[in-house]
């Protein structure tokens, strides 16, 4: 008796560590999000909650400089955006920019030093765009990002290149063999939560504007106009982008609809209206920001496919419900409020 | 009388766990027992208070009725009726029926010489209706965590709970009590026809034999588990399904709080094989 | 109360094997040389084998056999044919039927052409194997009960793989073959038709797989308190009913008021769980081709139970005609 509880031990401890070890603990804190009993409810582990917390703060903004002085076009050259700051105010926002996106490599990341005015390096290029982006979430999407708005260190975070940028995905070694056809999911991927759901939920929804509604508005299924032609597997692609919005918040569906019915405006809560911003936010940033600064970016920058990085939720979210926890860091700098008049 | 022919010989006196002899007698063909009245209590008061909600609600629609928890707000205290205080006392008095149903099948099996392997089953049910309404909530620090008494309504509770994890589905625990349950299903199915086919064999055959029997199993998958081993194999899969269920919903909060996909993390980057 | 509740066995007698009640002349020999094993005897039979090769056997395992090779193929040759990520990725991965651009037409081999071949074996195999069950039981005199269950089974798998995807005009919307790609699908599933939990014979098919699995609870743990009078002797107990069968239906009656005989609970049961996919098969195959969502559907028929707003009336965006 004693060998076979020793087998059993061996056999059974080390599937039980394995099982376990991807456990946390009480106590938990949780959100009521609809009406009692209906279990519409957001769940945190604190200890998780305060470490990404501590990894999720805004730098401290440096104090407002004075507007007073002639116009930062006027005494540099080739200023084409944000030529109508003042000289200091222009100063204080290039010293922003180089501790939110090269606080290492300091302003030799984007300017020849010997001739700041110089467009010698891609990335001067590419920041220019980049600001007047920013300017354009700013401004234009209030419906995702209301009166907090964004910065460069909302999705930079002191990194040359965001943290959460996507590329299109790389196809497997043997993608033309005539078996093992992937199509496009069922791998152990990450940027899907680790479902075996399509795992390139980007291109279709947060570049290209594919519908990402599966539901119809009848009971029964219908006929001509009235059907609902939608199928099983686009409901794959659907909740494939789902779980990385939820993922990309920190959130679970609930925060958002009453799963009994997903699709009902009238049961979802208004969050889910701020995300439908955020999606057509993301495809603007993608389609008119970032596609045409493809040939910009030298080939290191470039996913395996030759395409330019482009931003999804996680890229300004980073597992936050609002980036940062909703500090507003925006309003420190007036110049990234508003596109600058041509 | 609501006898059966055999059934006299069997109503002696007995078995009781409390009470004595003072409960110890029968109302048409049930049983009563101390535990038959407790039972009577606690259900009459829970269905009064249910029917009292009901009233107090928009509808008497059967499909719709529901009698909701407090609000999480409430933590573990005690609510005011009408915000949940009714639902408190409905489980309360569950409680009480449930475990009086079983002490009473533990009178009845005492009485008639039987095991208890009946109310010791019957005791997983109550584990898992507890772990539901009690256990999980403590851990979780509220009594809204349980979920609402309506028909439609608690399945909208199993909806949005499995949602708050993205992908339930992916939960370890609740793949195998999944597996567990289909296979107890399955096993059933076997089983009642196995038995039926030996008792009726169809037009000119005779009764069969547990030799049939365990030779049809044979025959088909080189295996036959056998009259005794089919019910042990019958009530282990069934409580190892009940139990699997309970383990997936209580780790599924107090001690998971991500998206269950997630937790497969361990496996994919293990060092031997991570990419 | 140390008492021994017959979950175990604890003394086996070893005697010569069985093999198996005699065939009728038109059968094959059974195959192998029955053996014992100690361990399984402590729950169940100890004698393994022999077993029963016929022709609709082997057929169902040849078919079998090959469609479970190219599905595991087509996994490995997924991960780029690297045995160590077919074993780490092994429940992500798949063969998928066609996309449904494809409709009901052939797809290209790679493209969900071997996904429609291991439908076709696999389905071959599995009815290759019911008339087995079938034939098995006639060649013993038996009834057919366990076959006809088996349908009850095959007519769900044939729900989600053929009848469904047929009337839905493509294969796209069959299941997956792999471990969390089947699972993907169930939720798809629900997804896209408004929640099944609305579906009222999903509700039904799930009253009786619970059903079933109380069932079982109970009839195995009655039998087990009355093994100590030959309870698990249920033949007999049928035919010729023993104190074993009158405690058992006494227990359930001083219970619960009614109760089955030593026959018909295992008629309780066998319905219960032949029930479970009948009625979801029903319910699978109304999901799209009648019902395109579940919970409109269940509005109409005013079951579906309303709540008070926790928050401001939310209205959708995309009819406001919203523009950035």
């Amino acid at each position: 008796m004693k060998l076979t509880m020793k087998l059993a031990l061996y056999l059974f401890a080390p599937l039980a560590f394995g099982l376990l070890s991807g456990c946390e603990r009480p106590p938990i804190e949780t959100v009521q999000t609809g009406y009692r009993g209906t279990a519409m409810e957001q769940i945190y582990n604190p200890r998780t909650l305060l470490k990404q917390a501590s990894l999720n703060q805004a730098p401290e903004a440096a104090e407002a400089a004075s507007t007073d002085g002639p116009r930062a076009k006027e005494v540099y050259q080739n200023v084409q955006v944000l030529g109508d700051l003042s000289v200091a105010q222009f100063n204080r926002h290039m010293a922003a920019i180089t501790q939110w996106v090269a606080p290492d490599a300091g302003c030799a990341y984007c300017h020849n030093v010997a001739n700041f005015a110089e467009d010698a390096k891609y990335t001067k290029i590419v920041a220019r765009r980049m600001i007047q982006m920013t300017q354009r979430v700013n401004q234009d999407w209030k419906t995702h990002v209301a009166e907090t708005g964004v910065t460069c260190y909302t999705c930079h975070r002191g990194n040359n290149i965001p943290t959460n940028v996507w590329f299109a995905p790389k196809d497997r070694k043997y993608a033309n063999s005539i078996m093992g056809d992937l199509a496009g999911q069922n791998n152990a991927t990450q940027t899907v939560g680790l479902t075996s759901l399509p795992y390139d939920p980007f291109t279709p929804y947060l570049k290209d504007a594919a519908a990402i509604r599966v539901n119809g508005h009848e009971a029964m299924a219908g006929i001509g106009n009235y059907s609902n032609r939608a199928s099983t597997k686009q409901a794959e692609h659907t909740y494939s982008l789902m779980v990385h919005m939820s993922e990309s918040l920190g959130v679970n569906c609930t925060y958002c609809h009453n799963t009994r019915n997903f699709q009902g405006w009238e049961e979802s809560r208004p969050q889910r209206v701020t995300a439908w911003y955020g999606i057509r936010m993301a495809r603007d940033l993608n389609n008119d920001y970032m596609e045409p600064l493809t040939k910009t970016f030298p080939e290191h920058r470039l996913g395996p496919k030759g395409d330019v990085a482009k931003v999804n939720c996680t890229t300004c979210h980073q597992g936050a419900y609002k980036p940062l926890y909703g500090a507003a860091m925006a309003k420190d700098y007036p110049e990234l409020q508003t596109l600058a008049k041509p | 009388m609501s006898m059966l022919s055999f059934e006299r010989k069997y109503r002696v006196r007995g078995g009781t766990l409390f009470g004595g002899d003072l409960f110890d007698f029968w109302v048409g063909p049930f049983y009563v027992g101390f535990f038959g009245i407790t039972t009577i209590f606690f259900a009459a008061l829970g269905t009064m208070m249910i029917l009292w909600g009901a009233a107090m609600g928009p509808t008497w629609n059967l499909w719709q009725i529901s009698i909701a928890p407090p609000d999480i707000s409430y933590g573990l205290r005690f609510a005011p009726m009408m915000e949940g205080g009714l639902w408190q006392i409905i489980t309360i008095c569950a409680i009480g029926a449930f475990v009086s149903w079983a002490l009473r099948e533990v009178e009845i099996a005492r009485k008639l010489g039987m095991g208890l392997h009946v109310p010791v089953a019957f005791g997983m049910a109550i584990l898992a209706y507890v772990s539901l309404q009690v256990i999980r909530p403590v851990l979780m620090g509220a009594w809204g965590h349980a979920f609402p008494y309506g028909i439609y309504s608690h399945l909208d509770w199993v909806s949005n709970t499995a949602y708050q994890y993205l992908h339930f589905h992916y939960n370890p625990w609740h793949m195998i009590a999944v597996t567990l349950f289909f296979a107890a299903t399955l096993a059933l199915s076997m089983h009642g026809g196995l038995v039926l086919s030996a008792i009726n064999p169809g037009k000119g055959e005779v009764v069969k034999t547990p030799e049939h029997e365990d030779t049809f199993f044979r025959d088909l998958i080189g295996y036959s588990v056998g009259t005794l081993g089919i019910h042990r194999l019958g009530l282990f899969l069934a409580l190892a399904g009940v139990w699997f269920g309970i383990v997936c919903i209580v780790v599924s909060g107090p001690f998971w709080t991500g998206a269950w996909p997630e937790w497969w993390g361990w496996w994919l980057n293990m060092p031997i094989w991570r990419t | 109360m140390a008492q021994y509740q017959n979950l175990f066995t604890s003394v086996q007698p070893v005697g010569p094997t069985h093999h198996g009640v005699d065939l009728p002349r038109d059968d094959d020999k059974r195959t192998g040389t029955p053996f014992l094993l100690h361990l399984l005897g402590r729950i169940g039979n100890a004698q393994i084998g022999p077993v029963y090769l016929g022709s609709l056997g082997v057929a169902s395992l040849v078919f079998g056999i090959a469609a479970f090779n190219i599905i595991g193929f087509n996994m490995l040759a997924s991960v780029d044919w690297n045995p160590i990520q077919l074993l780490r990725q092994l429940f992500w991965l798949a063969l998928e039927p066609p996309a449904p651009a494809y409709g009901l037409g052939i797809p290209p081999l790679a493209q969900g052409g071997w996904w429609l071949i291991v439908g076709f074996m696999l389905t071959v195999s599995i009815l290759l194997w019911w008339a087995r069950t079938y034939r098995r039981a006639r060649q013993l005199g038996l009834g057919t009960h366990v076959a006809w269950a088996f349908a009850a089974a095959i007519w769900l798998y044939l729900v989600c793989g053929f009848f469904r995807p047929i009337m839905m005009g493509s294969w796209s919307e069959a299941v997956p073959f792999g471990v969390f790609p089947h699972l993907d699908w169930v939720s798809a599933l629900s997804l896209r038709h408004g929640n099944l939990f609305y579906n009222p014979f999903h509700a039904l098919s799930i009253v009786f797989l619970y059903g079933s699995v109380l069932l079982f609870a109970m009839h195995g743990a009655t039998i087990l308190a009355v093994t100590r009078y030959g309870g698990e002797r249920e033949i007999e107990q049928i035919v010729d009913r023993g104190t074993a069968s009158e405690r058992a239906a006494l227990f359930w009656r001083w219970t619960m008021g009614f109760n089955a005989t030593m026959e018909s609970v295992h008629r309780w049961a066998w319905w219960f769980a032949v029930l479970s996919p009948l009625v979801g098969g029903i319910g699978i195959l109304l999901t799209g081709p009648v019902v395109d969502n579940w919970y409109l559907w269940s509005m109409k028929h005013h079951v579906v139970p309303a709540y008070p707003l926790s928050h401001p009336v939310v209205i959708d965006p995309a009819i406001l005609g919203a523009k950035p």
